[in-house]
């Protein structure tokens, strides 16, 4: 094998060896952006359960029918169906964390927790900025696609409940039907900003990986450049 | 080294243009932009090898301050 040929093998090969690098630094750095955020959104979904049953207690504790007091129904809402929003998403995060379907499934809890937090308040247009808050939140991910399915639960949510139960979502018993596709819009407002500022961040993320993978191209050059001059100076001693 | 722009204003590594091989021996050369978009494994090969020429303006510079800007 000639020399130009065996030259031309250890570059490919130091080539695809770095290449290989670059990638797994990429992948390694956003798998960690996913554990933790899932870690996070964990501890943000026990807490607003937590926050669910207080604000439920506090708010509307109690029922009555005639001089008999019950415990309100959202009280039991808010334990009941907060645990069975909560514990999925949870599960998965301590079980399978960094996956897709982890993500998504946390992020359409979250959505849920906004839906749950709007009925609690009996639809309230204040509760609605908890959609929004949780957005932004979500974009801690990096990940433009669970935006998407957020956007969607929220959307869906807000025609179902619109149709069945308007007072919940929207604190009156007759909104216009279009009402859902209003909300749906400004979701999609600041869905689009969030998706531009996640894309940038997933390239920032890989311009950094390449970055590191050319310099450790530059080290390989000047390590080969290194090696030639020390035989280039052996040589003549080799020869005598 | 620090190679300088365009101006007199000192710039600490970085470059606008850079020649490469071309085919049949011929070289092409690309703007910073058009280098930073090639392939990964392309760019990674030129660097290992060498052969990539970096300038700032009309002066050359050495391929480890390039890549510091």
């Amino acid at each position: 094998m000639s020399v130009a040929v065996k030259m031309m093998d250890t570059t490919r090969a130091a080539t695809e060896a770095i290449v290989q690098r670059a990638e797994s630094r990429y992948e390694a750095h956003r798998q960690e952006i996913f554990r933790s955020a899932d870690r996070t959104f964990a501890g943000l979904l026990i807490g607003q359960w937590v926050f669910a049953i207080l604000l439920a207690l506090v708010v509307s504790p109690y029922a009555w029918q005639g001089k008999e007091r019950t415990v309100h129904m959202h009280v039991w809402v808010a334990i009941v169906l907060g645990g069975l929003i909560t514990s999925l998403p949870v599960a998965l995060a301590w079980l399978r964390p960094g996956e897709a379907m982890t993500r998504h499934v946390i992020v359409a809890a979250q959505m849920c927790w906004s839906a749950l937090f709007i009925h609690l308040t009996g639809g309230r247009i204040e509760t609605h900025f908890h959609v929004f808050g949780s957005l932004a939140f979500l974009a801690f991910y990096r990940d433009w696609k669970v935006l998407i399915t957020g956007l969607v639960v929220v959307a869906t949510d807000h025609f179902v409940r619109g149709i069945l139960w308007p007072e919940s979502v929207y604190g009156i018993p007759n909104p216009e039907w279009w009402r859902f596709l209003e909300h749906a819009s400004w979701v999609i407002f600041c869905v689009s900003f969030l998706v531009v500022s996640c894309r940038k961040s997933q390239k920032d993320m890989r311009v950094m990986a390449e970055r590191g993978a050319e310099l450790e191209a530059l080290s390989e050059n000047h390590w080969r450049q290194s090696s030639a001059a020390d035989r280039a100076a052996a040589e003549p001693a080799a020869r005598r | 080294m620090n190679s300088v722009g365009n101006g007199s204003t000192p710039q600490k590594g970085g470059y606008d243009r850079v020649v490469i091989p071309g085919p049949n021996g011929a070289s092409r050369e690309l703007s910073r932009r058009e280098f930073e978009a090639l392939p990964l494994r392309e760019r990674v090969g030129y660097l290992i090898e060498g052969t990539a020429q970096f300038f700032v303006g009309a002066a050359p510079v050495p391929a480890s301050d390039a890549m510091k800007g």
